[in-house]
């Protein structure tokens, strides 16, 4: 029997245009969500509250937190689990390979060949103008071939419930950190919920990132000494940097711990220095090497983009990746996937009008509250305008912005984010959520960790979903169990069609995303 | 022969003297001339003081690089390029039409070129003539006009403008270097739908001076535009590029040719100035 919170939540959401991941209908889950609901009706509301804080008291005392407002706050993990039937995880995490490959063509193309040019696929000039276009890197080819070692393709999932590609993090996603946490802590505070679902782990991460940054190394070197660069302990994702360097076993170091000696990196240490072959950085390019970019920079490490160029070390994520996740470049990207692979994209994107073709721009401006508008090189949600919900002043600077800018600048279909039951105080409600599958590739396979940080707008109908703006997040489940019937999920066929575009409403969510932290 | 030729040795010495003792130097020297349909570089070297080891790549504008680093404590850096280039003034060939510089293809392919930087962006009264320059139509004798408009209100005065003066800054000042020429320059041809780079290199000063005997020389700076082959003009000077400029290096501004940079930890830096000194070989 269900609780009256979760009964409440059913009727609430109905009238939505958005997906509601749950429920089919009202009081109907989904098949993969049928135990779960059953179980979750077991609590009353005053329980899951319960378990909710002793989630949030896990995270603090991990010290699982953000800095919110200069106040660190623990990332708050909703009670109630996002979950992925394996055959769709299927479908998603080929889906997220194939970009990641015709990412990693791409990258190497343009800092090589340039065949992508020549055959007209994408004007040069779009990837010259992006400011992540990195000069000072050309020469630095990995040499595994591997310039993603770590990607983050945020996916969110339509009215029509297909997965859609919303964007592309291919510089320093973060975010893996809290997927580790969320399923220790649910383990620890929900044990029964896992005994009736058989879950993919999670925690082989770390010992494939390893794995893919051992394989990264320069050629030669028998025993590679791989480090993880942080900018330091007032970095967002600093937490994140520990934990990744104490699961993989390695050094966590700051820029003042490398030296670059003749093209060589040493680590300075109490026994003094040792070599360095595998740099996992988690600094951006502009703060890297102040030889190179800002010669500000207190962050980086000197002399560290020649010595990569020299092959004695390896930067990963590599020089210039920007240039694949610009959200104009984002455009283009299904045709990558077919130039490339000669293959159709099994996750689409969603519908962008590129600005800079001005028949599109103009028609764009004639309508701007029937799109979203996103600078092409905006994080964390910033900048993003909701056509929709924008006042006149705002809708007057965009327009502005945009006339002076078109490159800078795409507009997006309001896409209405799927819901999720959450709980918000001592209720079950739908809020919006995405997903952001992290994918590992050591140069033969592209791995992706089963799940990935669902993330969800804690505010009603908040289109924002981002731990800046209050947002938190869901354990995700993908359950390694086909037995489950999947008859009324849209895996297969829908996910190579196309979907009528939709007109906007009003309270349609639209997820900004931090495309590097 | 064909055209006028000359066989030149160029010393360049560059470097800084600190007030006191500098460490953990990294550098990037761009002083090694490049090889071209009409420059032939015979021989190049490099040395650097303090001695450490050098590494060399060429970067993305096709720029021979020396990068080096100093972790010793050091009062003073030094740096010599030695070469000896065969040159050749460049045949200047029938420009392409206005038509065929427009060309979608064509502007795409030489947008890095086309755009203003931060260094060669102009704005207001300087841009006015960049309309009825477009109706010039032969593009060699409209970068003419080009370079003499740019003559009439930049004076050539050493030492006005420092290392990071921008085109507008050289503009409003009424004069500066052969850097902020160019850089005017390129802003101008830019503005105009003209393809342009920033060229780096020296200027042998006069073809009268003897064999083997070495002369005062420049360490200079002009442009090179697109009209369908890449075309050198000195706008300090008034010329196209001779045999007796040398090319070292070329990109969008100053910036990508700089020819020493570098970071360090320590006191503060003076330059020890700029030598160069050129002589025909033969």
């Amino acid at each position: 029997m269900a609780s009256v919170a979760l009964m409440r939540m059913v009727f609430d959401d109905d009238s939505s245009a958005a997906w509601n991941e749950m429920f089919s209908a009202p009081g109907r889950p989904r098949p993969i969500y049928e135990r779960l609901f059953a179980e979750l009706g077991r609590y009353q509301p005053s329980e899951l509250r319960q378990r909710s804080e002793q989630l949030a008291r896990t995270f603090t005392d991990r010290g699982v937190t953000f800095a919110h407002s200069g106040e660190e706050r623990p990332f708050p993990l909703d009670v109630v689990p996002r979950l992925v039937g394996a055959l769709e995880w299927d479908l998603l995490s080929r889906g997220i390979a194939q970009r990641v490959r015709a990412l990693e063509a791409f990258l190497a193309d343009v800092y090589g060949e340039g065949r992508v040019f020549d055959e007209g696929l994408i004007p040069r000039s779009v990837v010259t103008s992006s400011p992540h276009f990195c000069r000072a890197g050309v020469g630095t080819d990995p040499p595994n071939g591997v310039r993603i070692a770590v990607s983050g393709i945020d996916l969110v999932r339509d009215e029509e419930g297909r997965f859609r590609v919303l964007e592309d993090n291919v510089r320093i996603p973060s975010g893996v950190s809290y997927v580790i946490e969320n399923r220790r802590a649910m383990t620890q505070t929900f044990a029964s919920l896992f005994s009736d679902h058989r879950v993919h782990p999670v925690d082989a991460y770390p010992a494939h990132l390893f794995s893919a940054l051992r394989s990264a190394a320069p050629p030669g070197v028998a025993e590679p000494v791989v480090v993880v660069l942080s900018p330091g302990v007032h970095n967002a994702a600093y937490f994140e940097h520990v934990l990744l360097a104490r699961m993989m076993g390695v050094e966590l170091v700051e820029g003042r711990d490398l030296l670059c000696r003749s093209n060589h990196v040493y680590m300075r240490t109490t026994n003094g220095e040792r070599g360095v072959h595998v740099i996992y950085r988690r600094v951006d390019d502009d703060w890297l090497d102040p030889l190179q970019f800002r010669p500000d920079s207190v962050i980086g490490v000197a002399g560290l983009v020649n010595s990569a160029r020299a092959g004695n070390v390896v930067i990963a994520n590599g020089l210039g990746n920007g240039v694949a996740d610009d959200k104009l470049v984002y455009t283009y990207v299904p045709s990558f996937i077919r130039f490339y692979l000669g293959e159709e994209p099994l996750i689409d994107n969603v519908e962008t009008y590129r600005l800079s073709d001005p028949e599109v721009c103009a028609d764009v401006l004639a309508r701007l509250d029937a799109f979203v508008l996103k600078p092409v090189d905006g994080s964390g949600g910033k900048g993003i305008v909701i056509g929709s919900q924008a006042d006149e002043e705002t809708l007057a600077a965009v327009r502005d912005a945009i006339v002076t800018s078109p490159r800078n600048w795409v507009a997006q279909r309001p896409v209405a984010l799927s819901t999720h039951p959450t709980l918000v105080g001592d209720q079950v409600r739908p809020r919006h959520i995405d997903l952001r599958p992290f994918a590992v590739n050591d140069g033969h396979d592209v791995w992706v960790l089963p799940g990935g940080l669902t993330r969800v707008a804690l505010g009603e109908g908040e289109l924002v979903v981002n731990s800046s703006r209050g947002g938190g997040s869901k354990d995700t489940w993908v359950l390694n169990d086909l037995a489950v019937p999947l008859r009324e999920s849209p895996v297969g066929a829908g996910s190579l069609g196309r979907v009528a575009v939709a007109s906007p409403r009003q309270n349609d969510a639209y997820a900004g995303r931090d495309s590097d932290q | 022969m064909t055209s006028p030729h000359l066989s030149l040795t160029v010393r360049h010495h560059t470097g800084f003297t600190y007030d006191g003792l500098a460490k953990a130097s990294y550098n990037e020297a761009r002083m090694t001339p490049v090889s071209s349909a009409h420059q032939e570089v015979r021989h190049s070297h490099i040395a650097v003081l303090p001695l450490v080891p050098l590494s060399t790549h060429v970067d993305y504008f096709g720029t021979c690089v020396t990068a080096f680093d100093i972790q010793e404590p050091h009062t003073q850096l030094e740096v010599e390029a030695r070469s000896t280039v065969e040159s050749r003034a460049a045949l200047v060939g029938d420009p392409l039409a206005w038509s065929e510089l427009r060309d979608a293809v064509l502007v795409d392919f030489f947008s890095e070129y086309l755009h203003a930087t931060s260094r060669t962006d102009l704005v207001g009264d300087a841009l006015a003539p960049c309309a009825q320059w477009a109706h010039v139509a032969d593009l060699h004798e409209c970068v003419e006009a080009i370079g003499e408009y740019v003559r009439a209100h930049v004076r050539y005065e050493p030492g006005a403008t420092t290392v990071s003066a921008t085109a507008q800054e050289a503009w409003d000042r009424g004069e500066g270097v052969c850097q902020d020429i160019t850089h005017v320059t390129l802003g101008l041809l830019r503005a105009t739908g003209i393809p342009a780079r920033y060229v780096s290199g020296y200027l042998y000063p006069s073809e009268e001076a003897e064999v083997g005997v070495a002369v005062a020389g420049q360490s200079h700076a002009w442009v090179e535009y697109f009209a369908g082959g890449w075309t050198g003009m000195d706008p300090t000077n008034g010329v196209r590029e001779t045999e007796r400029h040398i090319i070292v290096a070329s990109g969008r501004d100053y910036d990508d040719v700089a020819p020493l940079k570098g970071v360090y930890q320590g006191p503060a830096a003076s330059s020890l100035g700029v030598v160069v000194e050129m002589s025909r070989t033969h």
